[in-house]
């Protein structure tokens, strides 16, 4: 059981114990029973979803200030919503996850996707403007991809390898400095290719992920690549033989290799895939989340919650399937859809 | 000898030479560039031959070819320049995961292709390749085989296209109706709220309005999901060259094509009406596929607006640095200034923009007109307004810079003649002085068109977004909505290739963007030369 709780967040402590704790929990035992039915169907599909119905009322402006690794998700959402809800405008700003707080706080957002958690800092901000604390719904499950150039032959990489690879601080303690290729355990002519880094710019939720989970909070090296965007990320290790970089596991695409991962050196590798990603054996695999304004004992404005049904819904999570993403299990769902 | 290279020197033919190469590496610069981006970009649009790959293993592999390259380091002794291998377009994205693949030459026995299948474009999940086993219509089947079932599937698409026009049609334009009413009384109501100083009655003939609304609202949903029903009335199921079935509602299916079997004439046809279909149509699937219409509308009106608001500005701040300012230190200082401006980077005028616009103005205009609507802000966020104005700002320079040339190439002559025959100095600026400097100050408008078209990073700070859900322009009073977000080619460009999570399959359309965003600029452009030529002809005319 507490293997599974690799996909949390170590930062629970300081803020918000207990919605994150919980929500964790659940996640943990939900994608524990989504195994247990969906290994057989070898498929993302949680039976157990339950299709949208629509209500009447709804209706008026939703703005999505965020994460622009969700931005195409909430694109696709907005799409199928207004399917539903002709009358609904919706209009999504995706430039970072740090760009949706400040967007809640002055209320020009009414959701705010991101791809990591809120901070303490901003948790604070936001709580001292409206008394409590935002609320986190997570939506989607990104496992987090270390590319490479579909020729590079290597194998698998250790979290303490990508972190030599990335940092200069090496928390996690590897030995050198990765920045040839043969230091990964490459040989031929790839002994001498220099590793090539991309990564994203720090306005990214993901690069803020990445930081805290494979170089635990040290410093990336100068030389990597800041990227505006996530498939730039991978267009980029396309066009490099050398390259190195990560994104979400959606951006995958025919001219990169997503590599297994391991936790510590010698342990397991494991694909980036929805099975590994649920139960925990891929280290990187993380929540992706909505942040909504809930004042605590009232219910959310109709669209919103309106919104974050449809979301929680068969269509929404099929297209959480779609834009390459994974689906969360329907017994987190019920929970999320209950602290509505 | 060395006299003779002297006086090669002197004569200034190397010069010549010289100039002319800069020229020509310039033009073929450009050249290569434009080359580039339509070679990317109009290929988009050509029905491609579907080839069926039979592999070493016995697999097959179905899909458009798309390139081929050499493996580094792959030489053998068997493939002394190394193998290679092609890439193919698969599509089927929800029964392969990705929309290309790579194949190695040595792996392919043998290519085909096959007459009989087809090329699915599909509303989601991309193209689908393959063939049709069966059409059915609520579990009977209607037509069985690839055949009978390409003869009966081609007039349902077409129904099915029909209904979703239909579809669209309610949704945006009757439906939208109704709730911007609704939204108006709404608005309405809540004004007559915050004045404190009301008639219950006046309220509550408002909210029997809305009622009204509503149930006609109602009453047009039902008639929406009747529609969706039928779209879903017919399936298709497809098979894959493998042989794995999909089996999809007709209404998914936007058009379908048998590329190996369309003629030359035929797939000129298609290639036209495929370029008028992107240039027309909204987008689909987060905008990596269907057209770019509100993209090409929002560059276009954000020009317009931003022209308006850049002229009257530029010219008058150079009529009076020109004409009436004294020329002196304090004026070279301010010139200067107007100088640098222009390099400043934009993103600083996008934060200017933010802050100045959106927040200070915006937010104050809010407080002020548009109270009813809040917390929701109505100019205090980004707006084509905004995003106008801030370009605007951006371009100021060039404007001042060209009407000042324009003013100081007016003859003394004709200042002085107009005055000696008693024109004011008013007088003579308006119907003398402005005439003849127009075509600098066109020139100026034409530098700044071209400029504030390519422009993104300020945009993005007021007022672009990646999907706008209304066009800045509509029938409903007062038709310009000067607050509304809107779509930008530009932004389009940036949004489609750095952060669509399917980037293979959404170059071309990059692609395609940039090639029409280039054409935008040549309209814009050209239309701004022929306004400037009519000019000079008609002052010419009217000076003699």
């Amino acid at each position: 059981m507490m293997r599974r709780f690799v996909l949390a967040h170590d930062t629970s402590r300081f803020f918000s114990k207990r919605i994150v704790s919980v929500s964790f929990l659940f996640l943990a035992i939900g994608i524990g029973s989504a195994i247990q039915s969906g290994a057989a169907s070898d498929s993302m599909v949680d039976p157990a979803w339950k299709s949208y119905s629509q209500v009447s009322g709804v209706s008026g402006n939703l703005n999505s200030i965020g994460s622009d690794t969700l931005n195409n998700l909430m694109t696709l959402w907005a799409e199928g919503f207004r399917k539903e809800y002709p009358n609904v405008k919706i209009q999504i700003e995706g430039k970072g996850s740090s760009t949706a707080p400040p967007a809640l706080i002055e209320g020009t957002a009414q959701v705010g996707p991101m791809s990591r958690q809120m901070k303490a800092k901003e948790m604070d901000k936001f709580e001292a403007k409206f008394g409590y604390k935002p609320t986190s719904f997570p939506v989607a499950v990104d496992a987090l991809a270390v590319y490479v150039n579909k020729d590079n032959p290597v194998k698998c990489l250790s979290m303490e390898e990508v972190d030599a690879a990335f940092s200069k601080t090496r928390r996690r303690g590897h030995s050198v400095n990765i920045d040839t290729w043969g230091k990964a355990g490459l040989d031929g002519n790839w002994k001498s290719t220099r590793v090539s880094l991309y990564g994203r710019n720090s306005a990214s939720g993901t690069y803020g992920f990445f930081k805290k989970k494979v170089l635990k909070k040290g410093d990336y090296k100068d030389e990597v690549k800041e990227q505006p965007g996530s498939a730039s990320v991978v267009q980029g290790v396309t066009e490099d033989r050398g390259g190195l970089g990560y994104s979400g596991i959606g951006y995958r695409t025919s001219g990169v290799r997503a590599i297994p991962l391991s936790a510590k050196s010698g342990a397991g590798c494991y694909d980036p895939t929805f099975a590994n990603a649920s139960v925990g054996k891929y280290p990187l695999a993380r929540f992706l989340y909505l942040y909504v304004n809930k004042a605590p004992g009232k219910p959310l404005p109709p669209l919103v919650s309106e919104f974050l049904k449809y979301v929680y819904s068969t269509a929404g999570q099929n297209i959480v399937i779609k834009d390459g993403y994974f689906p969360l299990p329907q017994t987190l769902i019920t929970k999320k859809l209950g602290e509505m | 000898m060395r006299a003779r290279i002297k006086k090669f020197l002197d004569s200034g033919t190397l010069f010549v030479w010289f100039c002319g190469t800069a020229v020509a590496a310039s033009l073929l610069l450009v050249g290569g560039v434009l080359l580039l981006i339509m070679v990317n970009g109009l290929g988009f649009f050509w029905p491609h031959a579907l080839v069926d790959l039979t592999l070493t293993d016995g697999t097959h592999v179905l899909g458009e070819l798309k390139g081929e390259e050499v493996i580094p380091y792959s030489e053998t002794p068997a493939f002394p320049e190394g193998k290679t291998r092609v890439r193919l377009k698969v599509g089927n994205r929800d029964l392969y995961g990705l929309d290309f693949r790579w194949v190695d030459t040595d792996q392919i026995v043998s290519a085909e292709s096959p007459k009989d299948v087809a090329a699915f474009e599909r509303r989601e999940w991309g193209n689908f390749y393959g063939r049709i086993r069966e059409v059915s219509r609520g579990g009977d089947v209607v037509a069985s085989g690839n055949q009978e079932g390409w003869k009966a599937l081609q007039p349902l698409i077409e129904q099915a296209n029909d209904l979703h026009e239909e579809i669209e049609h309610l949704q945006r334009d009757v439906i939208g109706d109704i709730n911007y009413d609704i939204e108006e009384t709404r608005l309405k109501i809540r004004e007559l709220e915050l004045s404190g100083q009301h008639e219950p009655q006046e309220v509550a003939e408002l909210q029997t309005a809305t009622k009204q609304l509503e149930t006609q609202y109602e009453k047009h949903v039902a008639t929406l999901r009747k529609l969706s029903r039928q779209l879903d009335e017919y399936a298709v199921i497809l098979v894959e060259t493998n042989g794995r079935e999909k089996q999809l509602a007709v209404g998914q299916i936007v058009k379908a094509l048998r590329p190996n079997d369309m003629g030359f004439v035929e797939k000129i046809l298609r290639y036209f009406m495929n370029f008028w279909s992107v240039l027309s149509e909204e987008p689909r699937e987060a905008n990596t596929e269907g057209g770019i219409f509100p993209a090409i509308f929002g560059t276009v009106m954000m020009v317009l607006i931003m022209s308006v608001a850049v002229v009257p500005f530029g010219v008058l701040a150079a009529f009076y640095l020109r004409e009436y300012a004294r020329q002196g230190l304090i004026v070279r200082v301010i010139r200067i200034a107007v100088n640098n401006l222009a390099g400043v980077p934009s993103i600083v005028f996008g934060v200017f923009g933010l802050g100045f616009f959106v927040y200070a103005v915006g937010g104050t205009l809010d407080t002020l007109f548009y109270p009813e609507a809040l917390p929701t802000p109505t100019f205090g966020t980004g707006g084509i307004l905004w995003a106008s104005f801030t370009l605007a700002l951006l371009t100021v320079p060039v404007v001042i810079v060209s009407t000042e040339e324009g003013l100081s190439a007016v003859p003394r002559e004709y200042r002085e003649g107009s005055l000696a025959l008693g024109a004011t100095k008013f007088e003579s600026m308006l119907r003398v002085i402005l005439p003849c400097a127009l075509p600098g100050i066109l020139t100026g408008l034409i530098l700044a068109v071209a400029r504030a078209t390519g422009e993104v990073a300020p945009l993005m700070l007021t007022g672009v977004v990646k999907l706008a859900p209304a066009l800045p322009l509509d029938h409903h009073f007062p038709f310009l909505h000067f607050e509304r977000k809107f779509m930008h080619l530009g932004f389009h460009i940036f949004d489609v290739g750095f952060q669509s999570p399917n980037v293979e399959a959404a170059k071309p359309m990059v692609y395609v963007t940039t090639l029409i965003l280039v054409m935008v600029v040549i309209v814009l452009n050209l239309s701004a030369v022929a306004l400037r030529n009519y000019m000079q002809k008609k002052f010419k005319a009217s000076a003699v």
